[in-house]
């Protein structure tokens, strides 16, 4: 061995270079951005047209949507909806949802039950943290689903306009249905 | 077919050739040119064309281009003739088409979401088929929902003014009550006169509206067509049996349909004569029972005084040991049982089974009592045949028409269809007897207004008549002189004058009506409950056999004696033997052979003869304690029969009453032991309708709540009494009811009966036919004095039985108003106004009930429909039994009215 191989070893050893020579990923990464994304403290944005829970949607004027129309529960390639029609008995010849429930457990995000639905009721928001300690908790129900709308209104919006289901909000008045009026007067 | 070319079905048109898409085609001449291209198979679009009625060519679809001709012309309207070269495709064709359906569309709502018919409407189709995308000066209507009348809504922005709804009405079921008028700057489709809607509501126009501007009130928005569950089964309403369609939404349902549709607007005209596919308000509307509220869920039975819902295991073993103690204590002849006429074929044949073979007693009766017996008795009797010879084709076809006591329009709309399609194709006579102005006299040529409870003496006086004016068929009385001479004895008591005095119809009209009767090729009779349930019903219908057979009627093809029964399987219970004189296939129960066979069939001894009870009988010997149990399936004597029957009293003298019902009912509430029972939507099975057709009910969906088929309960009392047969399913009962009785299951299509006099003619005819001629009762004028009214009870349109008044749309329709029918002139004579109270008197009691003026009544006779009993009119009629066949009539009575 050689005078100079010596020295050169010695000095590695006596700096710890092997160390620093290992430790230089780890130094590198202190002045690196983070790559780990710190859900749930953290949350990632989405695009418009993530695929979400279902929510259901209202009018401005606070009138649902929904006209029970059953084309969502057709449409539905997992048969998680259910849908069950009725006459609004306070605003005669009007048809409503009494009841609608989604399945989420079942559902598979495809999106088809907000193309078929013809009024814009149904939506999808970006919601998709479900966990819970009750399974039945996941069978939404028509309160949840609107509770839903309500709460990720923008999402669901900016969902619809995303797939072109509709523009703004004028379109989604002019797809607004609107029952015929009974010869009845209505009583006062 | 639909342009018919004659009105007779006697004439046949002319066969003719014409060419289609280049095939040949024969045709009979004069048909619409529609039919003869749908009759090659091919399906040319047309919204507005439907074969039941004439061809109206509004829709503009049908087009086809006929040789000759520059532009495509309409198929429907067009004539079908001899050497026409018709081409039915090609883009010219499908453009034409697109160009009308796209003409509808601009003007038709785009809301079939929202739309019941979406699925189920001929225009999203036609839009479909003909790929309309794009509509180019589309408008709306705005035009408010009709929401008046009770049962339909009609939303004229839908509509298409194809016209079907009014024609069917009109031509089809001569009801008349829809007509277009212009409003708005739209042609739209309203009520007579504007008004709410006020009609029979047989839906038939909601069953052809091939848009969603007819919608049903009972079922407005609860479901789309494809998320229902249809099932064909047969009416329970009434003896027509007509097939209807039944839709669930799991156990929910939800409406009832009808074979008629536009979707079955392809046909032949002539067949119709069999029915035209409709139902009547009854079957449409009346379907709530089968999932009401108050269904009983559970069985129940007696503790302390009080009915407790008890498991069914419980229950079983109470009954089954009840009955075996009973039975060991006071022997067989102790137990009795009664069932409805609305249970199955399988189910009278077990029950009869039940009672003669696992307990040993014939004392057991079915609600064919009421009357139906009367009638077949009186054909058994004098024609050898056990059920009316004729069917609907019959009496389409007939060139006459007798209607007598019979308001057929309420008690079976169907055969009234077919009696009303007589009168209007075919230009039949009608001859209608009856006491009020019925809907069928009205359309009538010969409505005979007699008075009330004189029908019997009318047809004296058409015998007396026919004799008097020798309408006499010479070959047919000539057979039988002796029978013939002693019935012209006989009927030489009977002065005309004075049957035209009883029944206030003048000589001269019956003397007409005989004549149009007589001389008709293909005379019908048809007898309903103004003959067959009332007293002397039995020997009424054998007058009318007299009135056949001396015109020459018996026997000849497309003439006949015949009746409509008011419960769907009146003809299946005394076909299935449940009756005392009857086993099984109308065999006598007195007949060793038939014992004999049905003895070995069942491995089980006969009860013994000459201790068989008839319902009054039943009663009777329960009141008098020798029976001590009574088993009743779906009977309700208590509410059907008058308080002078004394049915409580018999009723709580049982040491036990088991009551198997899907109901509570008044019977129900006295009983041991209550068992819930399945309606026949939640039951396989067949009923036998007035025709003889044996037809199916299929089950459409599971039992409500722990109720059972009634043959599942009664095969579980069988098997607990230790009679061994066991059955799994109803098609058991009917391979074993196959095998004793070949060919009963017809599958629709009875073998034709043809009636067999000659026995009944040459044998004791001579004795017996001399007490039925008796003229006018001579006390009927003092009668009178006493007692001014005659009050009637009867059947409304809208009610069959008991059991409909638990049906809410019924109800909605004609709830029970509580008032008594009057004739207007009477109630001014009194000074009442409508809701005026009045007392009503009979010989056995009095009821306070309010009036109103009703304008079908004679004066002199008053209305109370038999359905309901608050207040209790039914406790005003005395009862009569029938010396011949024991039938109980107790609906009519002669009373007096005071205001208070």
């Amino acid at each position: 061995m050689n005078v100079g191989a010596m020295i050169n070893k010695l000095l590695r050893a006596a700096l710890f270079y092997e160390i620093w020579d290992a430790m230089k990923v780890t130094f590198k990464h202190m002045f690196h951005r983070p790559i780990t994304f710190q859900y749930p403290r953290e949350q990632r944005t989405l695009p418009d047209t993530h695929r979400g829970a279902l929510g259901l949607l209202r009018y401005d004027d606070g009138a649902e949507r929904c006209v029970g129309c059953d084309l969502c529960e057709v449409a539905c390639p997992s048969h998680c909806i259910k849908v069950v029609s009725a006459e609004d008995k306070t605003l005669p010849l009007s048809r409503y949802a009494s009841e609608f429930y989604i399945d989420i457990t079942k559902c598979v995000f495809c999106g088809y039950c907000v193309e078929a639905c013809p009024v814009n009721a149904l939506a999808m928001t970006k919601l998709y943290e479900y966990s819970t300690h009750d399974k039945r908790a996941l069978l939404f129900d028509k309160k949840r689903l609107y509770e839903i709308g309500e709460r990720h209104l923008e999402d669901a919006k900016k969902y619809l306009y995303a797939h072109n289901q509709e523009k703004d909000d004028q379109q989604s008045r002019d797809y607004r249905y609107f029952f015929p009026e009974s010869v009845l007067k209505p009583k006062a | 077919m639909a342009l018919k070319p004659v009105t007779s079905p006697d004439t046949e048109a002319a066969t003719i050739e014409l060419s289609i898409d280049g095939r040949p085609v024969t045709a009979k001449d004069g048909v619409s040119l529609y039919d003869v291209i749908s009759s090659t198979g091919k399906i040319v679009a047309a919204m507005c064309y439907h074969y039941t009625f004439d061809p109206f060519g509004s829709c503009g679809m049908c087009l086809v281009m006929v040789e000759g001709k520059k532009a495509p012309v309409r198929a429907c309207t067009a004539k079908a003739t001899a050497g026409l070269v018709v081409r039915t495709e090609g883009d010219d064709l499908f453009q034409a088409r697109k160009k009308a359906v796209e003409k509808h569309l601009s003007v038709h709502p785009l809301d079939c979401p929202v739309c019941d018919a979406d699925g189920h409407c001929e225009l999203q189709d036609m839009a479909f088929q003909h790929q309309v995308t794009n509509l180019a000066n589309a408008k709306q209507k705005l035009i408010p929902e009709d929401t008046r009348s009770l049962v339909l809504d009609f939303n004229m922005n839908r509509c298409i003014a194809c016209g079907e709804c009014i024609n069917v009405c009109k031509d089809v079921l001569m009801i008349d009550a829809l007509q277009f008028v212009k409003k708005g700057g739209f042609t739209q489709v309203v009520a007579k006169g504007d008004l709410p809607l006020s009609c029979e509501f047989c839906g038939d126009c909601l069953a052809v509206c091939p848009v969603g501007a007819i919608t049903n009130k009972y079922s407005k928005y609860l479901y789309k067509p494809w998320q229902l569950k249809k099932t064909t089964t047969t009416c329970n309403y009434c003896g027509d049996g007509c097939q209807m369609s039944i839709e669930t939404k799991d156990s929910e349902v939800v409406r009832v349909t009808s074979p008629l549709s536009w979707k079955n607007k392809w046909g032949d005209r002539s067949e119709t004569a069999k029915g035209h596919g409709g139902i009547c308000v009854r079957g449409r509307f009346g379907f709530q029972y089968i999932d009401s509220k108050n269904r009983l869920l559970q069985p129940l039975a007696r503790r302390n005084g009080t009915l407790v819902e008890t498991p069914w295991l419980e229950v079983m073993h109470t009954v089954v040991d009840r009955l075996a103690s009973i039975k060991a204590a006071h022997g067989p002849q102790a137990i009795a049982g009664l069932i409805t006429a609305r249970c199955s074929n399988e189910e009278l044949y077990l029950f009869q089974k039940l009672m003669r073979a696992a307990i040993g007693t014939n004392q057991l009766d079915s609600s064919a009592r009421y009357g139906h017996l009367n009638f077949v008795h009186a054909v058994r009797e004098a024609l050898g045949v056990g059920r009316m010879t004729n069917d609907w084709e019959d009496i389409t076809k007939a060139k006459a028409i007798l209607l007598v006591g019979t308001d057929i329009t309420e008690t079976n709309p169907l055969t009234a269809v077919r009696v009303k399609e007589a009168i209007r194709v075919y230009k039949s006579q009608v001859i209608v007897v009856d006491s009020v102005q019925t809907r069928i006299a009205a359309l009538a040529s010969h409505p005979m207004m007699v008075t009330p409870g004189s029908e019997g003496l009318f047809l004296q006086g058409l015998v007396k008549s026919v004799i008097e004016q020798d309408l006499i068929d010479a070959e047919a009385t000539g057979r039988h002189p002796e029978a013939f001479a002693a019935l012209k004895h006989a009927a030489a008591g009977v002065s005309l004058e004075a049957v035209a005095a009883g029944t206030g119809v003048p000589v001269d009209q019956i003397h007409e009506v005989a004549a149009v009767f007589a001389e008709a090729p293909r005379a019908i009779i048809l007898c309903g409950e103004g003959v067959v349930r009332r007293p002397g019903g039995y020997r009424q219908v054998l007058s009318l056999i007299d009135l056949a057979w001396i015109t020459g009627k018996l026997g000849r093809p497309g003439c006949g004696v015949n009746t409509v029964t008011e419960e769907p399987n009146e003809q299946g219970a005394v076909d299935m033997g449940a009756a005392p004189e009857f086993l099984p296939g109308q065999a006598r129960f007195d007949d060793p052979v038939a014992r004999d066979k049905f003895a070995k069939a069942w491995g089980a001894e006969l009860p013994p003869m000459g201790k068989g009870a008839t319902l009054p009988e039943i009663l009777r010997r329960c009141r008098s304690g020798e029976i001590k149990a009574l088993y009743v399936v779906g009977e309700n004597p208590l509410a059907t029969l008058p308080a002078s029957a004394e049915v409580k009293a018999a009723l709580e003298r049982l040491e036990l009453l088991v009551c198997q019902d899907p109901f509570l009912t008044e019977t129900a509430r006295l009983a041991h032991v209550v068992l819930p029972a399945c309606t026949y939507a939640e039951k396989d099975g067949t009923i036998t309708n007035l025709e003889g057709k044996v037809l199916r009910l299929r089950q459409a969906m599971e039992p409500i709540g722990e109720s059972l088929p009634d043959w599942h309960i009664m095969t579980a009392i069988a098997n607990g009494l230790g009679y061994a047969p066991e059955y799994e399913s109803p098609q058991d009962i009917q391979n074993e009811i196959m095998k004793l009785l070949p060919g009963y299951y017809n599958l629709g299509q009875p073998k034709k009966l043809s009636p067999r006099p000659d026995a009944y003619l040459s044998n004791g005819y001579a004795a017996s036919v001399g007490s039925r001629y008796r003229g006018a009762a001579t006390r009927a004028g003092e009668e009178h004095a006493r007692w001014p009214f005659a009050l009637t009870m009867g059947q409304l349109l809208y009610h069959s039985g008991k059991l409909s008044t638990q049906a809410s749309g019924l109800i909605k329709i004609a709830p029970n108003t509580g008032r008594l029918s009057m004739n207007v002139e009477d109630m001014t004579r009194m000074g009442l106004a409508e809701e005026a109270r009045v007392r009503v008197t009979s010989a056995k009691g009095s009821v306070e009930l309010a009036v109103q003026p009703d304008l079908t009544l004679r004066p002199g006779s008053c209305f109370f429909p038999e359905h309901f009993n608050e207040p209790p009119v039914k406790d005003l009629m005395p009862l009569e039994i029938d010396p011949d066949t024991s039938v109980p009539s107790f609906k009519f009575a002669r009373v007096t009215i005071e205001k208070i």
